[in-house]
C-alpha cells in the first residue's frame, strides 16, 4: 500500500477530539501491517500466506488512569466508539487509581524513519521466492533418515503514524525479512533436529530480499543435513563442570532470557507479575549489583542498522536510542518508558515502548539487547580449555519467573579437549544462575564474528503480545558451567 | 458483536464471488477487555475489536492463502485477489483435500448477554472488591481480569456455513504476603459465575504462611499436582505429540507405539471441543464439526488429531481439528481433557506421605526431547512439602527435567474433581483437568537469590 494513502487528516482529527475531551495526555497510532509467509516441506509448497490489517489504537491518560482502545475500523462510528471506549476505560479505572502517573518529558517531533533495505521483499515476483525456497528445500533431501525438512521465508512490511496531544506528528516505515531451514532425522527412537542459520525463525533482519539471498540457504542446507545425521551416531556430553563456549546463536538465547526480560523496568516494578513474573534486577541494585565479569557489557541498542529491534522512534514517540545495561559486569541501566522512568526519578524514558500492533498498547520491550564484542578467535578462545564444550543453535529454553533460574539445550556442541574442537555431541543442556554464570564468563569474542539475530516470538503481557527483537553478539567463554545430557 | 447473518452473508458473497476450483472463508471477530493491576492500582487496560477473515482458495491443485482485517467489500475482494494470485504463482501441492461440504451450525448456548454487556466500571469494581479484600487480609495483590465475546464463522463453496457466538471472562490472581505468593486463575462463560472471591481465596491459602520457603533436596519427590500444573504439561504433551504433523514427522511420543502402554492405566487423555463443561467450540477453523478423540485410553496409545490435509494423509477422516489456514502447525488439539478418577483431591494431599504440593509450573519448555517428552520447567507461587498428608512448609523454587511419559507412568491417584484452565485472552483452547498424585518426579536445580 503507497505510504500517500496513511490517513494523517484522521489521526490529527482524532487528537483534536481528544484534547476537547479533556485527557491529560494521548497518542494515537495508525498502522499498517503486512506478512508474507511461504513455507516449503519435503520438496513441496506447503503454505504460502500473505496478511494485511490496518487499524487504529488510540491511548489516553486522565487523572492518572490510562485507558486503550483499538479498531480496525476506520469509518467514524467505529472510530468514535474506539474513541469513546478508550475515555470510558480512563474514567472508569480512576474508580481505583488514586496516584498520579507522571510521564518523563519528550520534545515532541515532526519526523520520519524509514528502515534500510535494497529489494522491497513484496515487490520480488512470487515465483522467484518459491523456485528460491524449493531450491533450497530439496538441497536439504535425500538420504532415508531425512523424516522433516522444511524451508520458510518470511517478510513484514509496517507502516506507522503516530500522533500525540504534546504535538509530535511521526510516519515510520519498516521492512522486515527472514529465512530458514529445519531437518529432523531418525534413527529407531533417535530424532535429531538441525536448523540453518538459526533456528527458531532466528535469520530475521531489518531489511530487504538482499538479506535472504545473503543467507545462502542452499549451502546451508548440505551442512545441516551432514551434521542432523552425524548426530544421530553422537554422543551425549558428560554431566559435570566444565568450560563452556557459545557460539553467537546461543548467546542470543542467553541474554534474551537472562538480560534482556530482567531488565525491563515494567517487569522489576511488579508490572507483569500476574503473567510473565518479576525481576531480580529490582531498582534498589541499579548502579549497585555485580551482574557478570568485568568482560560482560550488554546494551540495548534501537539505532543499530539491520536490527529488528531499530526504530526511528518508539511507539510513544520517544527517539531511539543506545541504553548501557551492563556496564564491565555492573548493572547500570533498564530498558523504559516515559511513566517507568518517570516511576524511578529518571529525566527521560529509555526509548523502549513498543507495542506488537495498532491493536494492542505498547509494552515495555527489547530493541536490540547486545553482547559487546571483546577480543579473541574461537581458536584464541578454546586455547588453553582442558575440557569443555562449544554450544550451538537453541533448542529449548527455561528461566524461573526472577530470571535467575536458566536451562538451555542446544541443538548441537563441540567437545573442546586441550585446545582444540573434537567430536561433535548430541542433546546438549548447560543450566546456571544468571549473575552467577555472566560472572563466569572469561572471554568474549572479537567483533568479527558478532553477529546480530532476531527473535520474532518474544512473548509478553494481556492480551499476549509477540514482538521482534534483536541481538547480537560474538563468541563468549565460561568457567565452571554444569553441562550435561538433557535425556 | 457482528452478528451471524452479517458474517455468514459476508462469508458467502466471498465464497460466489470468488472464481477458483474451490473457496473457504473463515471468519474470527471479537471484542474483549483487559485490566491488568499490581501496587493497588490498574496499571494497564485494553478494549479491543477485532477481525480477520482467512480465504482459501484451490485452483488446480494449487493453494493460496491470504488474510485481512475487515468485512468491507473492497478489501475483502483485494483478499481474495491475493490468494488466487498466490494459487495461480504455486506450484501443485500434494492431492488438495476436499472442503468439508455442507456442514451448517449455529452455535449461541455458549453465549451469555450480561457477559457480553459487562462494561469497564463493573470490572474495576470487581477488581477494586478483590484488592479490599486483600488488604484486609494483609496481602498485595497482583493479576489480571478479562471480559469478551468472540465470534467464528467459516463459509465454503461446498455448501458449508456455520457460526458460533460466545462469551469467556477469566482472571489470573497473584497474592502476596511477606517473601510468600499464591496463585489462581479462573475462566468461564459467565461473568457473574467466575467466583473471584473463590480464586482470592485458593490465592491468599497460598500465600498467607508464617514460615519463610524451605529448600528441599534435589532428586525424585512425590509430587502432587494440581490442575495449573497439569494443564501446562497437557498443553505442551498436545504440541509436540497429540497432532497428525508430529506423527508424520516421526517426532511424536505416538509415531509408531499406538496400541502401546504407554502411561499407568489411570490415565485417559482425550480431546473433546464438544464437552459443555470445556470452552466448547463446535466445529473447527475449516468448518469440520469437532469430534471427540480419546488420544490415550486408559495409558495406552491411541490418537492423533486430524485436519482434512492430514486426514487424507493418514486415511483418516477429519476430526475437527483444524487450525486458521495460514497456521503452519497442522492439526492440534485445543481441547484436552483428563478423565478424572475417584478420590477427592484433599484424600490425595492425606495419602502422599512426603512429596510436594505444587499448584502452578512456570516456564515449561517441551522440547528437549519431544519422543520421550522430557520437559523442563520450574515451581513458581504455592509450592508446599507434605508431610505426613499435611501442606506444612513452603518451598523455595524447583526446576524440574523429567519425562513426562515417564512421570505419568507412576501415578498414584487422580482427583474425581476436575477444573477447567485457560487463558482467556487466547482466541481459543482450554484444558479440563484434575489433581494428580505422582510417585517420582525429578527436580535437577533450584533458583537462588
Amino acid at each position: 500500500m503507497p505510504e500517500r494513502s496513511l490517513p494523517r487528516a484522521l489521526v490529527a482529527q482524532i487528537i483534536r477530539q481528544l484534547k476537547r475531551r479533556g485527557v491529560d495526555y494521548a497518542d494515537v497510532r495508525y498502522e499498517q501491517l503486512a506478512h508474507e509467509q511461504l513455507i516449503a516441506e519435503h520438496g513441496r509448497i506447503a503454505s504460502i500466506s500473505r496478511t494485511h490489517t490496518q487499524g487504529l489504537g488510540i491511548r489516553v491518560l486522565r487523572k492518572g488512569s490510562w485507558g486503550f482502545a483499538s479498531t480496525p475500523h476506520l469509518r467514524p462510528p467505529h472510530v468514535a466508539r474506539a474513541i469513546g471506549r478508550a475515555v470510558e476505560l480512563a474514567r472508569a479505572v480512576a474508580l481505583l487509581n488514586t496516584a498520579p502517573r507522571p510521564l518523563a518529558p519528550v520534545k515532541p517531533v515532526k519526523a520520519r524513519f524509514r528502515s534500510r533495505w535494497q529489494i522491497d521483499p513484496f515487490t520480488v515476483p512470487l515465483a522467484q521466492k518459491v523456485d528460491y525456497l524449493l531450491w533450497a528445500n530439496t538441497a536439504s533431501l535425500g538420504p532415508d533418515a531425512i523424516k522433516r525438512a522444511t524451508a520458510h521465508m518470511d517478510f513484514h512490511k509496517r507502516w506507522a503514524l503516530f500522533g500525540s496531544t504534546e504535538g509530535a506528528q511521526i510516519e515510520q516505515t519498516f521492512i522486515e525479512s527472514g529465512a530458514g531451514l529445519e531437518l529432523a532425522a531418525q534413527k529407531g527412537d533417535e530424532v535429531q533436529t538441525r536448523s540453518y542459520p538459526n533456528s527458531h525463525h532466528g535469520a530475521l533482519a531489518q531489511a530487504g530480499f538482499e538479506y535472504v539471498k545473503q543467507l545462502d540457504l542452499v549451502g546451508g542446507a548440505a551442512r545441516a543435513q551432514q551434521e542432523v545425521l552425524q548426530l544421530l551416531s553422537a554422543k551425549p556430553p558428560k554431566a559435570g563442570e566444565a568450560t563452556l563456549i557459545l557460539d553467537p546463536t546461543q548467546v542470543v538465547m542467553q541474554l534474551h532470557e537472562s538480560c534482556g526480560h530482567p531488565t525491563e523496568l515494567d517487569r522489576a516494578l511488579g508490572h507483569e507479575l500476574s503473567y510473565a513474573g518479576g525481576s531480580f534486577l529490582t531498582p534498589e541494585h541499579l548502579g549497585r549489583l555485580r551482574y557478570g565479569s568485568r568482560h560482560v557489557t550488554i546494551v540495548a541498542d534501537a539505532t543499530i542498522p539491520g536490527g529488528v529491534g531499530t526504530f526511528g522512534f518508539d511507539d510513544e514517540g520517544v527517539p531511539g536510542t543506545r541504553v548501557e545495561l551492563v556496564r564491565e559486569g555492573l548493572f547500570v541501566g533498564y530498558l523504559s518508558s516515559r511513566e517507568t522512568a518517570a516511576q524511578l526519578g529518571q529525566p527521560a524514558s529509555g526509548g523502549a515502548m513498543r507495542a506488537q500492533g495498532w491493536e494492542v498498547p505498547p509494552l515495555v520491550r527489547m530493541t536490540n539487547v547486545n553482547l559487546e564484542p571483546g577480543a579473541g578467535t574461537l581458536e584464541e578462545l578454546c586455547r588453553g580449555v582442558k575440557r569443555g564444550y562449544l554450544l550451538s543453535t537453541n533448542k529449548s529454553w527455561s528461566i524461573d519467573d526472577q530470571r535467575l533460574n536458566f536451562q538451555f539445550t542446544t541443538e548441537l556442541g563441540w567437545e573442546i579437549i586441550n585446545g582444540a574442537l573434537g567430536a561433535l555431541v548430541k542433546n546438549p543442556l548447560y543450566t546456571g544462575i544468571t549473575p552467577d554464570f555472566w560472572g563466569r564468563c572469561t572471554a568474549v569474542g572479537r567483533r568479527e564474528d558478532w553477529r546480530l539475530w532476531g527473535i520474532a516470538n518474544c512473548a509478553k503481557g494481556e492480551p499476549m503480545q509477540l514482538m521482534h527483537v534483536g541481538h547480537g553478539a560474538p563468541y563468549a567463554r565460561f568457567d565452571g558451567v554444569f553441562v550435561g545430557p538433557a535425556t | 458483536m457482528i452478528g451471524q447473518s452479517r458474517l455468514l452473508t459476508e462469508l458467502a458473497n466471498l465464497v460466489k464471488r470468488t472464481r477458483a476450483d474451490g473457496v473457504s472463508a473463515c471468519a474470527q471477530a471479537g471484542s474483549q477487555q483487559v485490566l491488568r493491576f499490581a501496587h493497588e492500582a490498574i496499571h494497564q487496560d485494553v478494549a479491543q475489536d477485532t477481525v480477520m477473515v482467512t480465504v482459501k482458495v484451490i485452483l488446480d491443485g494449487r493453494v493460496g492463502v491470504a488474510s485481512v482485517d475487515t468485512l468491507e467489500g473492497a478489501r475483502l475482494r483485494q483478499c481474495a485477489q491475493a490468494a488466487l494470485d498466490i494459487a495461480a504463482h504455486a506450484p501443485p501441492q500434494e492431492p488438495v483435500p476436499p472442503l468439508p461440504a455442507r456442514h451448517r451450525l449455529r452455535w449461541r448456548a455458549d453465549y451469555v448477554a450480561a457477559t457480553a454487556r459487562a462494561g469497564p466500571a463493573e470490572c474495576v469494581r470487581a477488581v477494586q472488591q478483590l484488592v479490599r479484600l486483600c488488604r484486609g487480609a494483609g496481602a498485595q495483590l497482583a493479576g489480571s481480569l478479562m471480559v469478551g465475546e468472540r465470534e467464528l464463522a467459516v463459509a465454503n463453496s461446498a455448501g458449508t456455513a456455520c457460526h458460533a457466538a460466545s462469551t469467556v471472562c477469566g482472571a489470573k490472581l497473584v497474592t502476596m504476603y511477606r517473601k510468600l505468593s499464591g496463585y489462581a486463575s479462573g475462566v468461564h462463560r459467565d461473568f457473574a459465575r467466575l467466583n473471584l472471591e473463590e480464586l482470592l481465596a485458593r490465592s491468599l491459602r497460598q500465600s498467607l504462611h508464617r514460615r519463610d520457603p524451605v529448600a528441599v533436596p534435589l532428586g525424585a519427590h512425590a509430587v502432587i499436582l494440581e490442575p495449573e500444573a497439569v494443564a501446562e504439561l497437557l498443553e505442551w504433551l498436545g504440541y509436540i505429540g497429540f497432532g497428525a504433523k508430529s506423527v508424520e514427522e516421526r517426532t511424536s511420543f505416538l509415531a509408531g507405539r499406538v496400541g502401546e502402554r504407554l502411561l499407568h492405566a489411570d490415565i485417559t487423555i482425550l480431546d473433546d471441543g464438544t464437552d459443555p463443561k470445556s470452552l466448547r467450540m463446535p466445529f473447527d477453523y475449516e468448518g469440520t464439526p469437532k469430534r471427540r478423540v480419546v488420544l490415550i485410553d486408559r495409558g495406552t496409545a491411541l490418537g492423533p488429531v486430524y485436519d482434512a490435509v492430514y486426514g487424507m494423509k493418514f486415511g483418516h477422516p477429519s476430526t475437527g481439528h483444524a487450525l486458521p489456514a495460514d497456521e503452519p502447525e497442522g492439526p492440534l488439539p485445543l481441547h484436552l481433557a483428563i478423565a478424572p478418577g475417584r478420590a477427592p483431591a484433599s484424600e490425595l494431599v492425606r495419602r502422599c506421605e512426603r512429596g510436594l504440593w505444587i499448584p502452578r509450573f512456570h516456564y515449561v519448555n517441551g522440547l528437549l526431547n519431544p519422543r520421550e517428552a522430557v520437559m523442563t520447567g520450574l515451581t513458581r507461587e504455592g509450592c508446599f512439602l507434605i508431610e505426613d498428608g499435611k501442606l506444612t512448609a513452603p518451598v523455595a523454587t524447583l526446576r524440574f527435567t523429567q519425562s513426562i511419559l515417564e512421570a505419568l507412568r507412576h501415578v498414584r491417584g487422580v482427583s474425581k474433581e476436575r477444573r477447567l484452565v485457560g487463558d482467556p485472552s487466547i482466541d481459543a483452547g482450554c484444558k479440563l483437568v484434575p489433581t494428580l498424585s505422582l510417585g517420582a518426579f525429578t527436580f535437577t536445580g533450584r533458583s537462588a537469590a
